[in-house]
């Protein structure tokens, strides 16, 4: 496997990507759409305090953060579940594999040609989110954590897409399945976070020092006892690690406490009688991302620990497995052929 | 050797056994025709060679090397093209070349791929996309794109099927030209008069099994042979016939079946002797089509 092996692959599909569809209009409307839902949620912070409210960008950025990461989640099975199994089927794939190309370059030059497509995809969103970050209260290295984050993300997404391109004969067959594992890691994980977290319920009880303010300070206060039912989410809380909209939200740096500065503008002009609400406190990001830790601790303990280290490194774990496997299944001469598949 | 050398190949898909022993020779500068019946094993066979497939068992060298544990050794000396044109639409021919020139690792691959578009007679088309050429193009495009890194092994499926006659002769000449030169190519073909005319060596396949290894100067004289008797009129053709092996007669003539070429000598001296006006007495099909057909089922 040498990189320029794995160039040589990327160019060539990139070539033929370009040219099969209608790319233009595509990323036109992906552009306007992104644009259109950062000008309509700005206009929504405009009902908050007759407009007046402090770090619009912070919901501006949320919202469009989260809907880019939905939208490309649909977009990115397309650009791999069909890519191996479908040069099987034209006849190219094996014309590929007795050049001196290896199975790796084929594998990982297919890969960094899509992956490459949606970080394309990716860059388009920059205006938008450039915009977000004008209107206030959007630090930079949130911008940038979020970004290499929905990169890495979609990366996994592609790996396991191609890896079912590799080992599934039919291109339907590949395309539904890779949308299934899209459906998965979003709705499967929340869907059996929720119904995990009912049969976590356990019964508890808590022995705590009484009170008998009457009694003399020499004699012990007798204890009380209490219990009841509870949930333990922190016991099943990796169910929901996986799930991209977490990662993300959980990753994005929360943003900066309020400056000593910042607070004494804020409370001057309180005192003054002018209302003054921050829509920092309406950051989709830091609220998806405080609910995810609260589950992640354990009952009694203070602040919950992040989920999204764990989340993130499942699955580019997965994708890294799933790219090696689609290495094994492009390696030839092939000793086992699944039943019904051409060689060429 | 260099070469071909194929010894007890075997190969199996699931209960399917499509290749169940087949021996093969390819000498360097000679035309090797693979010839049987469709689902002999020619093309499985093509694979293995092709460093497609892992044979079952049997022992397989190509330019010197073991396809199976030398693959990249025998992918730098062997050139392969498959029963489908296999080429990507959207790419010009000469990007389509520059991409295999570069995937075989060739520095100068724009040069090679300039060469190969003059002697596939596709210059005026280099820059058109691909989907606009025609089948013999086509054809063409994937022969040269077998040929990008001059290989000294060189195996074609089917490289015939569905060409027009002008097309099938200049394959037929670039194949020998390529064989004069030292390449050692094998040639998987139904279209038995072309390859009489073009290869060295034959051999004859059916039902995953080689039944027949022959030189094509030594071919073994079939049992009996069709020969066809036209005469300026049939009636009295017919009744000097009278007797011998002979089908109902057509526009083309009467179809007579001879054991050797002395009957049929005899034939036409008996014919003309007994005053039939004989205009034409040939074999029907060459000597390869007469073998074919006694060696496969």
């Amino acid at each position: 496997m040498t990189l320029q092996g794995i160039l040589t692959v990327a160019e060539q599909e990139f070539t033929i990507r370009i040219r099969a569809g209608r790319w233009r209009w595509l990323l036109g409307a992906w552009f306007g759409v992104l644009a259109l839902v950062a000008g309509l949620i700005r206009l929504a912070t405009q009902t908050v305090n007759g407009g007046k409210a402090l770090d619009k960008g912070v919901v501006v950025y949320g919202g469009l953060t989260l809907l880019v990461l939905g939208l490309a989640l649909l977009v990115v099975p397309t650009l791999s579940a069909q890519s191996v199994n479908g040069d099987r089927e034209r006849g190219t794939l094996a014309t590929l594999q007795v050049t001196r190309l290896t199975a790796g370059d084929i594998a990982l030059g297919k890969f960094a040609a899509a992956w490459g497509t949606s970080l394309v995809f990716l860059a388009l969103s920059l205006p938008p989110v450039l915009y977000a970050m004008t209107q206030g209260g959007v630090p930079f290295g949130r911008v940038v954590v979020v970004t290499v984050v929905v990169s890495l993300l979609l990366g996994s997404v592609i790996a396991i897409s191609l890896f079912l391109s590799s080992a599934l004969r039919r291109t339907t067959t590949s395309g539904v399945l890779a949308y299934l594992v899209v459906f998965a890691l979003t709705v499967g994980t929340t869907v059996t976070f929720v119904l995990a977290l009912a049969l976590s319920t356990e019964h508890y009880t808590q022995t705590v020092p009484g009170y008998c303010p009457q009694q003399s300070v020499t004699a012990p206060c007798p204890t009380e006892t209490f219990g009841g039912q509870r949930a333990r989410p922190d016991r099943v809380w990796w169910l929901l690690a996986p799930n991209p909209f977490v990662i993300l939200a959980d990753a994005a740096p929360q943003l900066p406490p309020e400056t000593a500065r910042e607070k004494q503008q804020r409370l001057a002009l309180e005192q003054r009688g002018v209302n003054v609400s921050n829509l920092r406190d309406s950051d989709p990001l830091g609220g998806l991302g405080r609910a995810v830790r609260s589950a992640h601790k354990a009952p009694g303990s203070s602040a919950g620990s992040p989920v999204w280290p764990w989340g993130l490194g499942f699955d580019v774990l997965v994708g890294g497995a799933a790219l090696w496997l689609t290495t094994r299944r492009l390696r030839t001469p092939t000793r086992d052929l699944p039943l019904g598949q051409r060689v060429a | 050797m260099d070469g071909v050398v194929a010894h007890g190949v075997r190969r199996s898909f699931g209960p399917v056994e499509a290749v169940r022993g087949i021996d093969l020779t390819a000498r360097p500068g000679e035309v090797t025709a693979l010839v049987g019946p469709n689902g002999a094993g020619k093309t499985t066979l093509l694979l293995v060679l092709a460093t497609l497939l892992v044979p079952d068992s049997g022992t397989v060298s190509v330019a010197g090397f073991d396809p199976v544990t030398q693959a990249d050794e025998v992918r730098a000396r062997m050139g392969w093209a498959p029963d489908v044109f296999g080429l990507y639409d959207n790419l010009t021919s000469r990007e389509y070349l520059e991409f295999c020139g570069r995937a075989m690792k060739l520095a100068h691959y724009e040069t090679r791929a300039a060469e190969l578009l003059v002697q596939a007679r596709l210059v005026e088309k280099a820059d058109l996309p691909v989907h606009t050429l025609s089948r013999g193009q086509k054809q063409r495009l994937g022969l040269m794109r077998a040929l990008v890194h001059s290989p000294s092994v060189l195996l074609l499926d089917e490289p015939a099927a569905g060409l027009d006659p002008r097309s099938r002769v200049e394959l037929r000449e670039l194949l020998r030209l390529l064989a004069t030169r030292g390449c050692a190519v094998i040639v998987s073909s139904h279209l038995l008069a072309d390859l009489e005319e073009l290869a060295d060596t034959v051999v004859f396949v059916d039902q995953g099994v080689t039944v027949g290894e022959h030189r094509l100067d030594a071919l073994p004289a079939p049992a009996l042979r069709t020969w066809r008797v036209r005469a300026l009129t049939t009636p009295p053709l017919l009744k000097a016939l009278k007797g011998t092996d002979h089908d109902q007669p057509t526009a083309a003539g009467v179809d007579v079946r001879l054991p050797s070429d002395e009957a049929a000598a005899d034939l036409l001296a008996m014919l003309v002797g007994k005053g039939v006006r004989v205009v034409s007495c040939q074999p029907v099909g060459g000597q390869l089509e007469a073998t074919y057909l006694e060696l496969t089922q």
